[in-house]
């Protein structure tokens, strides 16, 4: 029902408000327009009045009283004597001269009554002698034709704005009303479960265009939350499976085959590696959901990453001798970024133990700290084997473990975490070829 | 020595209890937190472990309450292993963070470094033969200089600190380092080894014990 839906529109209710204030903003124009228009009429009439009233008394002074009704009578342009003839119009200008006993000398007053409209006349009196007093006055009905006038134009005007008002309102309204249908729509099909359905941008880079946007990457967000979290679960299922099946296939052999305290010691040693195995990965995935959160941001404070750094190349260089690789660093700026401590400490961690755990022996690993332009960028570079380009993308997908590193320790997830911490950070993770080998870029944008 | 133990989990307390009284600790368990308040606070205990979650009397405000009175230390042993969970529950005024779950090894060593005498702040620390100087940063081992780096000489005052106890790897990682997860790599076994190598270097036993599926204890016969 469109034509109800219009009137309850915001954009329809606007304009007949705004409608309604032109309306009583046109009536006081009009009013004020019609006292100033009436004033001036006046102050015209009565100055005519006055012009007549003058000249008659000139004519007084000068010849007396015969001269003043002489002036009369050629002002009214009748005969000198004999009654005056009723006009076929009601003439514009009155003018009597009376006796005390109210006898008319001359004049067109009161014998002259119009029969074709009542008539309102504005003038004076003026005491010419001690027996004759002159009366003047003219019609107001010029005024009067003059107000018609204004009224219809300002009627005139009025209504048109108010159909305008309305009209636009409608238009306003309906084009509102399309793109909140657009949107409610897009809305209604992602409810319906259609999560990949997107408002369509009209391209014109305003303000619905901005909604719409605003609406689309919030959509994007969620969906790639959602699926963030569909791939999770399916990994966690698929992932947490087999360690639990290789567990439980353990502790049934212990039951059925094992002999001796020995066997069954042995047993419950490897249940038990399986077990922290797995409560290590369980702890992992929590760790990774909860930095995505991102609630941790509230407690970033300044972090020397130099410093970091060098306590991490502190932490990992004799486990490095020890496993036959070569650690070795390069810092080349002091800056400190915000961000937590502990788990840029993590990242940090999580990406030497990467490098020395995928590596071949005899592996040179490198720790280099450098700003660029408006970054700053933290990169563990080794010279090992590397990664093909186009498994870039998903290593640091959760329980991604390279086809090479089937056999090695860990439970894929330590790259995830990386790039979480990293992206809480508002970093990025850059991986490269470093000819021979890896290079994992951490970069960080510059502190303003 | 007498442990407080506040654990609503009857199947988890009863097998702490043993494991404990095993050790020769008598154990005082409760499973609620207001029963665990009183028990705090009217009889003395040489430390208290505390649950997270427990009904009755949430076990951050059960150790709030406790340190207004006591100063008896407090670990925490929860499953609450959130990445702030740990600060909250340092700052309510709990002496250690355990999460759960845990090995049995792991909650002893730290109840064990929990209870020992604080020694006052010495500038000399002593472990038989080895002799450390914190002011001037210099170990000598039955007199002779051994050469330590800064991390080196951090590790071995902790296991100074601690002589005659097991230290578990997580205890080391988070007291000399302030790492608070897992490394993959064995990081704290090199360090070990090089603090070891340079230890008897000019002969002599070895000064550190490692304790097995425990850790690392620097026995004070050396």
């Amino acid at each position: 029902m469109p034509q109800i839906r219009i009137f309850k529109a915001e954009s329809f209710r606007l304009a007949a408000l705004f409608a309604v204030a032109f309306l009583t903003l046109t009536a006081a124009l009009i009013g004020t327009v019609l006292w100033i228009v009436d004033g001036t009429g006046r102050e015209a009439l009565m100055a005519a009045n006055e012009s007549d009233i003058s000249t008659v008394m000139n004519g007084l002074r000068a010849e007396g009283l015969d001269e003043a009704i002489e002036v009369v009578q050629q002002r009214l342009g009748t005969p000198a004597s004999g009654p005056t003839l009723r006009p076929r119009f009601a003439p514009e200008m009155y003018m009597v001269i009376e006796d005390t006993r109210g006898k008319v000398l001359a004049g067109n007053l009161p014998f002259v009554q119009c029969a074709d409209r009542p008539q309102r006349l504005l003038g004076r009196c003026a005491t010419l002698t001690a027996t004759a007093t002159l009366y003047v006055g003219r019609d107001t009905a010029a005024m009067d034709v003059t107000r018609q006038r204004i009224l219809h134009a300002f009627g005139w005007v009025a209504l048109g704005t108010c159909a305008f008002s309305i009209l636009g309102g409608l238009l306003l309204g309906r084009r509102f009303m399309a793109q909140v249908d657009a949107i409610t729509q897009t809305c209604e099909r992602v409810i319906a479960g259609q999560l990949n359905e997107r408002i369509p941008l009209r391209g014109r880079g305003d303000e619905w265009d901005r909604l719409a946007r605003a609406i689309n990457e919030m959509l994007d967000r969620i969906s790639a939350l959602l699926e963030n979290l569909q791939q999770v679960s399916s990994d966690v299922a698929h992932d947490l499976r087999t360690p639990l099946t290789r567990l439980r296939n353990r502790l049934e052999t212990a039951r059925e085959k094992s002999t001796g305290i020995a066997d069954y010691s042995a047993a419950i040693s490897h249940a038990l590696e399986d077990t922290d195995q797995l409560l290590s990965m369980f702890s992992a995935l929590l760790r990774i959901s909860q930095i995505e959160a991102g609630t941790r941001v509230r407690t970033f404070a300044p972090v020397a990453l130099g410093v970091l750094l060098e306590r991490m190349y502190q932490l990992f260089v004799p486990v490095a001798e020890d496993c036959g690789r070569h650690l070795s660093r390069e810092f080349k700026t002091a800056l400190a970024i915000r961000g937590d401590e502990e788990l840029l400490t993590q990242l940090f961690s999580n990406l030497i133990e990467n490098a020395l755990r995928h590596t071949p022996a005899g592996t040179k690993i490198r720790l280099e700290l450098v700003a660029a332009n408006e970054e700053i960028v933290a990169s563990v570079i080794d010279d090992g084997p590397g990664v093909a380009p186009e498994d870039y993308d998903r290593v640091t997908r959760r329980f991604y473990r390279g086809s090479s590193s089937r056999t090695a320790e860990g439970h894929g997830l330590g790259l995830s975490l990386v790039a979480a911490i990293a992206q809480l950070h508002g970093a990025r993770l850059v991986l490269t070829g470093a000819q021979p080998g890896l290079c994992v870029g951490v970069v960080f944008p510059k502190p303003s | 020595m007498r442990l407080l133990l506040t654990e609503d989990d009857a199947e988890l307390a009863k097998s702490l209890i043993e494991r404990f009284r095993e050790q020769g600790y008598e154990v005082v368990h409760v499973g609620d937190g207001i029963a665990g308040l009183r028990e705090a606070t009217c009889h003395d205990f040489d430390a208290i472990i505390v649950d997270r979650m427990l009904p009755g009397m949430d076990g951050l405000e059960l150790v709030k309450a406790v340190r207004l009175r006591k100063a008896t230390p407090i670990i925490y042993l929860t499953t609450m292993s959130g990445i702030d969970d740990r600060v909250r529950g340092l700052e309510a005024g709990g002496d250690d963070y355990l999460i759960k779950p845990f090995a049995f090894e792991e909650l002893l060593a730290r109840i064990r470094v929990m209870t020992r005498r604080q020694a006052p702040g010495a500038a000399r620390l002593f472990a038989g033969s080895i002799e450390m100087d914190l002011v001037l940063r210099t170990v000598t081992r039955r007199g002779q200089p051994v050469e330590l780096l800064p991390q080196e000489f951090r590790l071995l005052e902790y296991l100074v600190r601690n002589v005659d106890r097991a230290v578990t790897r997580k205890m080391l990682l988070e007291n000399v380092w302030d790492i608070h997860f897992d490394p993959h790599t064995s990081v704290v076994e090199s360090h070990i080894s090089r603090l070891r190598a340079r230890l008897n270097a000019n002969g002599g036993s070895d000064a550190i014990q490692t304790v097995r599926g425990t850790g690392y204890r620097l026995l004070a016969a050396n």
